[in-house]
């Protein structure tokens, strides 16, 4: 039986083990990968005490911090399926390798992943002209024509990422107002290759092996048009992951655990929520740091009352 | 000792998880960067049906993507 088992491997799983092996808890840590969502950054301005970093080698350096604490034990390549809650409190967690463990506290800090699109051809050409992965993918389109599809700043960078590639980018917004840095908006919206296009949602990804093509409706005007494209990159936002906890703890609207802020408490006695899956306000790594600091010290607090 | 090749670009961070996989499991490897070479992009494409990377060729066995556990059980690695 562990004191407390931490889900997620970002800057706020990190935190959080590195600070609960501190206090000498029973701990153990469940992730599939280190870093969290900001591993796929090229560079990273905003994290404090060091000027830039690339994801990759901050991703490196959580898992060293976490690596250097004794007595945690870190279970990374894996995710966590299902949580029980037993009528004594404690929790039984499964995870997708099958390992059952019995824990009496958890901490959420599963962080969220993007959002997918939700029409036909996506699934089928994941890979295979739908990128996921705009830095990773964006040199492999040169030359060619693509659709990014949302209206943040993901998907600004999206284009950016394109602009020296692709001869031709359709940039779909749903509605009639890019969000994201002005500074940027102004470089896409000028850019000779950039075509935006308004009030416009992708309805059907099309292609044989490959995608060859995208029919896209006005929601405005119902009209329906086909254009032909090689890629589809989607960045539409993220989607907190708390799929495997939504009947234990009370969620918002859009999926994520609603907390105490104080303490970071849910719902559920013994669940601890902290960074994106949680309902704070602002989705930052220095942020989620703090808040899964906080949410360890509470639950050493409670442990010691008991 | 199995051949392995990976397609990938420079920008891609899971190639580079891939890469440091390998070098610390002593894996040697040919890696082609597919935002260059469109030789090295066609035969990736031709072998995957995969416009992502990485790709990664184990005496060819197709990986798509860092499939770590995959990748051990192609190179009977085991797990420390």
């Amino acid at each position: 039986m562990y004191d407390l088992i931490i889900i997620g491997g970002g800057p706020g799983g990190v935190a959080a083990g590195v600070y609960a092996a501190r206090k000498k808890m029973k701990t153990a840590l469940i992730t599939d990968s280190f870093g969290g969502q900001s591993l796929v950054s090229a560079g990273i301005e905003n994290w404090i005490g060091t000027k830039s970093i690339s994801g990759f080698d901050l991703a490196k350096n959580l898992e060293e911090h976490l690596r250097a604490q004794q007595g945690i034990e870190i279970m990374d390549g894996d995710l966590v399926a299902a949580v029980i809650k037993k009528d004594d409190g404690t929790f039984s967690i499964t995870t997708k390798n099958g390992v059952t463990l019995e824990t009496k506290n958890i901490l959420l800090a599963s962080g969220s992943r993007r959002k997918r699109l939700g029409v036909p051809g996506e699934d089928k050409f994941d890979g295979k002209g739908v990128v996921f992965c705009t830095t990773c993918d964006a040199p492999l389109f040169g030359g060619k024509a693509v659709a990014v599809v949302g209206g943040g700043n993901s998907a600004l960078e999206g284009v950016e990422d394109l602009l020296q590639y692709a001869s031709k980018i359709y940039l779909f917004v749903r509605s009639e107002v890019l969000r994201g840095d002005p500074v940027t908006q102004e470089k896409v919206k000028s850019h000779p290759n950039v075509e935006i296009l308004w009030d416009s949602v992708i309805e059907e990804i099309k292609g044989e092996i490959f995608v060859n093509g995208v029919k896209y409706k006005n929601v405005k005007t119902g009209e329906e048009k086909d254009i032909p494209l090689d890629g589809v990159f989607v960045e539409i936002g993220l989607v907190p992951n708390s799929d495997f906890v939504k009947e234990l703890v009370t969620l918002d609207p859009f999926g994520k655990v609603v907390v105490d802020h104080k303490t970071q408490q849910t719902s559920c006695p013994g669940i601890w929520a902290a960074g994106d899956v949680s309902d704070v306000l602002y989705d930052q790594n220095n942020i989620s740091v703090g808040d899964s600091i906080k949410a360890v010290l509470n639950v050493y607090d409670k442990i010691k009352k008991s | 000792m199995a051949k392995v090749t990976i397609y990938s670009t420079p920008t891609c961070v899971y190639c580079k998880m891939a890469k440091e996989f390998f070098a610390k499991n002593n894996v040697s490897y040919e890696e082609f960067n597919v935002a260059s070479d469109m030789k090295a992009r066609e035969d990736m494409v031709n072998k995957s049906h995969q416009l992502g990377v990485p790709v990664i060729d184990i005496d060819n066995n197709i990986v798509i993507g860092f499939d770590q556990k995959t990748i051990e059980g192609l190179l009977g690695l085991k797990k420390a």
